[in-house]
Parts: C-alpha cells; structure tokens; sequence
C-alpha cells in the first residue's frame, strides 16, 4: 500500500513528502508528575499495567526491583526516583511499565499514565533549555514543541548505559 | 599468510582444526609426562603419531609453515623414539616453544584465515633443526652440558661466521649461547647464577648493541656447508614419507594427493575410532535452551504434583477410579521429567579433564622460571562438572596453582635442609560427593602460620587484636580471603598483583559453592573447593519475612529449628542462639536485608556460611522446592546477598538468598567474634 502511496507521489514529482514520511519517528508519551515525556517507540519492547514487583533489598533507591516478563525476570526502575522527580507511594500502587531494550538488556520503567502516540520529524527536536525542566539534559535526546505542549524525548540509551550502572 | 580455502574444502578444515585442537591439547600434558619418563616408548610413539596426524592434515590443506613445524617437530620424536636422540630440557623447551608456535599457527587459521609466514616460523624451524642435527639449540650452560656445549660450539661455529668488526666479548657470547635474538640471549645470560655469568661490561656491551636495535642478523652471516647432511642421514621410511610432502610445497598436485591423504588417514582413523565414542557437536546455546525448558517443565511438575496431592477421594467419590488413574498417571510423568532432567543435565557436564590437562604445562613453566622443582599429581580428572561452572573454575585454579608454587614450594635447598624430598609436589584433583564436586590443590609446601595471618590482618585494620586472640586456626585462614588481603612479603610477577584470593572466592561463592584452606606450618597447604554439580536447579527452602518470599539454597542449610525467644541471648552489638551445647550468633533475615522488622520470628533456619554455622531466624517457613536460577539482568548483577531469582508456579518472582555474600558484607565486623 504505501509503496503504491510512494510511487503516485512520485509519478506527481512530490518526492519531498516522501522523504518526510521516512524520517518521520513515533514516540510514546506519557506522564511524569506534569512533564509530557516521550521514548522513541524502536526502545521499547512492550507496555503493561498490572504487574507484579517484587523488590529487592539493598539496592539503589530508584530500583523498585524486579519482574517477570513471559519468563524472564527484568530489574524495574522508577524514572522519577532516578531523575530526582517528586512521587507518592500511589504511583507504584499499580505502575504502568514500559519495558524498554537497553545494552544492559531489558529494564521496566513505570510511568504515570500514558498519553498516547505521536509522530514526529527530527528536524523538530531542539536542543533541550536550561534549567527549565526537571530531568538532568545529559538523559535527554532533545525537546518538540507541540501545539499545546512541550515533549521531553529521553535518550534511553544514555541512561542505561554500561559503564555507569549508577545510571 | 592469507590462505584461500574453496568452499568445498571448508568442511575438511574445520574438521582438521578441531583433531588438531585435540592433538595439540594431549600434546601438553603428554611431553610433561614424558619430561618425568623420558624413555617411555609408548608415549614417544603417541606425541610421534599425533604430529604425523597433524602434519598429515596441514598438508592436505596446503598449510605449508604449519607442516613445516610440525614436521620438524615429528621427525624429532622418530629420532626419539628410535634411540638416535636422547632427550633434554633444553630440547623440550624448543619442542614446546614449537608447540605454541603451531597452536598460534592454528589460532591465526581459526579466526582471520591466516597462516604464519615461512619467515615468522624459521626461527623456531631453525631451532628445531638443530635438534634434529643433535646440537643444543639454546645453549644453557649447566654443568652437566659442559661437554655437550663444548662439541656444539665449535659445529656452531662452522655454521656461520662473524661480520667484520663485531666485539670479542659479544663474538665469544654468541659462540657460547648459540645464535638468536640478541634480547633473548640477554634475558638469559641475567637468568644464569651470579658465577656463571659473564662479567658486567659484557652485558653492558650487549645491551648497547640492542638499545642500537642491531639484531643477530647485523651480526653473524651464515657459512652454508653440512645442510644436506641431515637429510640423508634419515631413515628410508622417513624419507618416503617426506616426498609426498614436498611436492605440495611446490605445487598443489591434487589429483594423486588426496588419494594418499585418504589411505593415511583411513588407518589413523582405525586407530582412534578404539578410543573415541561417536560423538556429535551441538551448540551450547541449543542446549542452554533445551535446560530452560527442561526447567520450566520441572517447575510445572511440581505444582501438578502439589495440586493432585491436594485433592482427595472424598472430594470426588465420583469419579475415584478416574482420579487414581490421574494420580497415577501424574506420577509417571514425574518419574519421566526427573529422568529427562537428569538427561540434559548430563548434556551439560564435561569431564574436568578439559581444564586440569593445561596444568602439567603450567606447572611445568612456572617451576622453571621460579627455580623450584615440582611435581604435578592430577587426580580424578573423568570427574564431570557443569560447563558453565567449568568454564569460570580455570582462573581461580590457575591462581591457587600459582601460589602453591610461588608461596607454598620452597626452593629445592630450603627442601633439603628442611628433609624434605627436593622435588615437591602439588595435587591437583576433584571428586563427586553427592550432589557436590569437590576440588582441591594440595601442596607439600611451607604451609601458612595463623599467626602470621593474623598479625597482617591487624596491620591492615582488617581485625582487633582482640579478634585476633579469640580466632581458630581456620578462622585465621578465611582471612585471606577478605579484600585487600595479600601474604605475599612482596609482589612477584608469578602470583601477580591483580587477582587476589579474595577474588578467587568471589569467584567460587559466585558459582554457588565454598572454598576452605587447610595448612600446616611446614607441611602443606591444601585447598579445598566445594562446588555444586549443576548451576540451573537447585533446591531451596521458602521462606519469608514481612510477607516477601525468599528461597534460601538447602546445600547451605544445615538445620531448622522453632524460634524460641528464651534461647536467645544479646552478646555486645549481636544476638546469639543457644541450641543444645552450641552457641550460634543469630540475625533476622529482615536485618540482613534491610527490612522492615515488626513480626514475631517463627523459625531459626542454620545455615554454613564458610567454616561457620550461623543461624538466621524468619518469620514464615513453606517447605521445600525446586526452582531453576536465572538471573537477575546486568543491572542488579552486583546485588549482595542475592543469588538470582526464580519465577514460580503462579507466576511471581522469588528471589533466591546467597547466604554467602549476604554474610561477607557483615564479616569484617564478624571476624572473631564467632
């Protein structure tokens, strides 16, 4: 279909919008407190509601502790804790996790609610601003001005990265 | 060299990378065995066919600086064999340099496809000739080689001479020591004893030569003369043999080789089809699944079994023949899955012959370099032992090895003196007991002083003096297994610097086992490792504190008793549990996992945590069961006290209790208190 699509847009010359459809990238936002947050939908290997944590003594605090994903038991870690956001014991009382693919293999992070998902262009992405928001820029990829919103897009590779298990 | 394998060949050459993988493997510990029987026919005509096999191969393939070596190497062991040679240290030195020289060849092959060049191989060709030719190729002047060196000096001689302006000194070293790499003679002129060395404005002069970067070449100019002599002083079978050889070095002559090859390698075949099993190779990834469903099978045999234990005949008077026929027939399906279990896990055990063949080698270079005289004993090698725990079992072993023969061996004189035999001798072995393996590294050695051991520790800070008056012999021992804990006066290069025994029994706690040290001062020491037979299952207790499950592993539980308050006394910042005559010090599990503590304690689980019985009480107890480990992902994978975890019938996560670095973090403090 969409190669159809393409080439009646070509036989029209209108390469440009294809072009734009192929950079185009999707992202999953959601909510942490009242930060519109997104991950690049390629990270993530899958959401879910409902699950089980079970914790683990003596580790770092933002480490809520581990689940079981089809058999595979993955740490979960509360992306407001590890970004020094504010949270209440609600949030963890039945998290939405997002399970996301890093080079220390699969981590579940639980987020507020999720907002749905948005497609957006590259060129869109500007550096982030100082100080304006809460998250440390160093785990951040950039920022999208939406219509009615400003998205922060976390760089999911950078905080979770080998050399620094502290995260 | 790059070489060009056609496809159609691919399948010959992995085939003959893997034979010489298992050739070159026998190979080590075979020449240190024989290093001790010289003489040994039997073993002379093993090496002799082994290097035939390999050259055989090699040509096949067109793998010329291979064959080149290997050759070299097999027409030393028919000199061997037939008497014409008697063989010295300083040859096996050469012959086992050849050896790594082809296992490099061979390595190289493996990965880039690539041979060694006949320039990087004519060094070691060259040596290897020498032998062959009945010279010393290193010329280590020893006392009893006096006359030998005397005859090979002057053939030496004859063989090359000196460029013009070269000094006396130098002129008279090479003649001496033969003609190799200037850095190499230098490094053995520094090992010879003070007396035999030449004097210092010698050595200054060589090193001089090589800070110019000249090398033997800049030196000496080879004078071509008895080359051929060798070669016609060979026996006709060994000639017949060369031939073939011969021709593919030139040319590739394809069309009457293989059906040689064939031939040749049809009786080999004969030969080895006596010893071998028919054998298949599987990936270690397929079996690695296959022991994952294997255990999640397990996992759902346990609650079938617990679910049909739990209904009953008065539920169901109904149905009561079809409910025992279930039960029946759940029964058999169980008997099947341990049987399967038992099966896979099979799959995953190797002999550990596959890691102690590469000691004889170890010990070997290690006893020289370090002038003692040791000897190897390897015992119970056709023990079996899961492959991942065998894999991870190599450093630590060649650690304690190493110690046994830096710290433990005293050299031959101090044996002497001290009645000993010259020769000591360090044991190598592993045994089943149960369900455990055990491997131990026995030395005859100076053994380890308590007391020595205890007043590091206290120079360290690592325990009070006080500690230290109340501490066992044994206690003292596990001291040195604390970080940053090191006996060694100074820092040799042999036992490093890096890897402490601290990691050695990190290593081993990691694989779910325990190490303990027996010694005595003067006699030995001997090391004692205690490991599990699998890795994927195990059985555990359930237990639980504050309403979060913990399974503790049942190898580490010794005894489970009643929580009776009464018998619980507070000794200074610990509790201890009084159990008939025996005091144990006593933690609640919520203490040593930081949790919360607001529940009465039901039950006092025992559990040995190194040479100690400590007892850790809990609040809720559910039995017995078995439970496949897996991991916890990399990041918790520095968790202490935890093992991994487990995922059970219902679908929740347990997490499994290492009792052993749950008590390390808690042992500084602990040392001799208990």
């Amino acid at each position: 279909m969409a190669e159809n699509e393409n080439k009646d847009m070509q036989v029209l010359g209108i390469k440009t919008v294809e072009e734009e459809i192929v950079n185009e990238e999707r992202v999953i936002t959601f909510r942490l407190n009242n930060e519109l947050v997104g991950i690049d939908i390629n990270d993530i290997t899958k959401i879910t509601k409902d699950v089980e944590i079970t914790p683990v003594p003596k580790t770092k605090e933002y480490i809520l502790g581990v689940m079981n994903l089809r058999g595979n038991i993955l740490p979960v870690v509360s992306l407001k804790k590890m970004f020094h956001l504010e949270d209440k014991e609600e949030d963890y009382e039945s998290p939405v996790v997002i399970v996301v693919e890093t080079d220390l293999g699969q981590i579940g992070t639980t987020v507020d609610k999720i907002e749905g998902a948005v497609k957006i262009s590259p060129d869109d992405i500007q550096p982030p601003p100082m100080n304006a928001i809460g998250i440390d820029p160093e785990y951040i990829k950039g920022v999208v001005m939406l219509p009615d919103d400003l998205l922060i897009l976390l760089d999911i590779k950078k905080i979770f990265k080998k050399e620094d298990k502290n995260g | 060299m790059k070489i060009n394998i056609p496809d159609d060949m691919r399948e010959i050459l992995d085939e003959f990378l893997i034979e010489a993988d298992e050739i070159l493997e026998q190979l080590d510990q075979d020449l240190v065995e024989l290093e001790e029987n010289p003489n040994d026919k039997e073993l002379l005509n093993k090496i002799f066919r082994g290097m035939h096999t390999l050259k055989g191969g090699a040509g096949f393939l067109n793998l010329t600086s291979i064959v080149e070596i290997a050759h070299k190497i097999e027409d030393i062991f028919n000199k061997l064999r037939n008497d014409e040679l008697q063989l010295n240290s300083e040859m096996m030195d050469v012959i086992l340099e050849g050896i790594d020289k082809l296992k490099e060849g061979l390595e190289r092959l493996k990965e880039e496809d690539e041979i060694p060049d006949e320039d990087e191989v004519k060094e070691i060709v060259k040596k290897l000739e020498a032998i062959l030719e009945g010279k010393n190729p290193n010329e280590v002047s020893s006392n009893n080689q006096n006359e030998q060196s005397k005859e090979s000096n002057s053939q030496d001689f004859e063989e090359f001479e000196f460029v013009e302006g070269v000094d006396e000194d130098i002129k008279e070293l090479i003649k001496k020591f033969g003609a190799k790499d200037l850095a190499e003679l230098l490094e053995d002129i520094i090992l010879l004893a003070p007396d035999e060395r030449p004097p210092l404005e010698v050595v200054e002069k060589l090193e001089k030569l090589i800070e110019e970067g000249k090398d033997i070449k800049d030196l000496i100019r080879p004078k071509k003369k008895e080359e051929k002599q060798e070669e016609k002083k060979e026996e006709p079978q060994q000639a017949s043999q060369q031939q073939p050889q011969k021709q593919e070095e030139t040319k590739p002559a394809k069309t009457t080789q293989p059906v040689k090859k064939e031939e040749q390698k049809k009786v080999e075949k004969k030969k080895k089809s006596d010893k071998k099993e028919d054998v298949i190779r599987v990936d270690v990834e397929r079996v690695e699944v296959l022991m994952n469903l294997v255990g999640e099978l397990v996992l759902d045999r346990n609650r079938i079994v617990k679910l049909a234990s739990s209904l009953t005949v008065e539920q169901n008077k109904k149905d009561e023949s079809t409910l025992e026929e279930l039960i029946e027939a759940i029964n058999g399906m169980s008997r099947t899955v341990s049987d399967l279990q038992d099966a896979v896990m099979k799959l995953r055990m190797q002999p550990v012959k596959k890691i102690f063949s590469k000691f004889p080698r170890i010990v070997r270079d290690l006893a020289k370099k370090l002038n003692k005289k040791v000897q190897l004993i390897l015992e119970g090698e056709d023990t079996e032992i899961d492959r991942s725990i065998l894999d991870k079992l190599e450093d630590p072993l060649i650690h304690l090895v190493r110690n046994a023969i830096d710290h433990g061996i005293e050299p031959p004189e101090e044996r002497v003196k001290m009645g000993k035999p010259e020769v000591g001798t360090i044991k190598l072995g592993a045994y089943q007991e149960g369900d455990r393996i055990i491997i131990y590294i026995e030395d005859d050695g100076r053994g380890i002083d308590p007391e020595k051991i205890k007043q590091k520790a206290i120079e360290k800070g690592l325990i009070t003096p006080e500690q230290a008056a109340n501490m066992s012999d044994k206690e003292a021992f596990e001291l040195i297994f604390l970080p940053g804990f090191s006996t060694a006066e100074q820092v040799s290069d042999v036992s490093g610097r890096g890897v402490g025994m601290d990691v050695v029994a990190a290593t081993i706690h990691a694989l779910r086992g325990n190490i303990e040290i027996e010694s005595q001062p003067g006699k030995g020491t001997k090391i004692i490792m205690k490991l599990p037979l699998t890795v994927a299952i195990i059985r555990t207790l359930m237990v639980a504190v504050n309403d979060r499950i913990f399974a503790i592993p049942l190898f580490s539980v010794v005894e489970i008793v009643r929580y009776k308050p009464e018998n619980v006394k507070k000794v200074g910042h610990f509790k201890s549990l009084m159990l008939r005559d025996e005091v144990y010090l006593l933690f609640t599990l919520n203490e040593l996992f930081e949790i919360e503590d607001k529940k009465e304690k039901e039950f006092v689980v025992i559990v040995k945590v190194g040479e100690k019985n400590i007892a850790i009480a809990v609040e809720e107890l559910f039995g017995e069961e078995e439970i496949v480990i897996k991991p916890l992902g990399e990041l918790l994978e520095d968790v202490k006290g935890i093992a991994g975890a487990t995922i059970t019938g219902d679908g929740k996560v347990v997490l499994i209790v290492d009792p052993n670095s749950l008590i390390s973090d808690k042992k500084t403090q602990l040392a001799g208190v208990i």
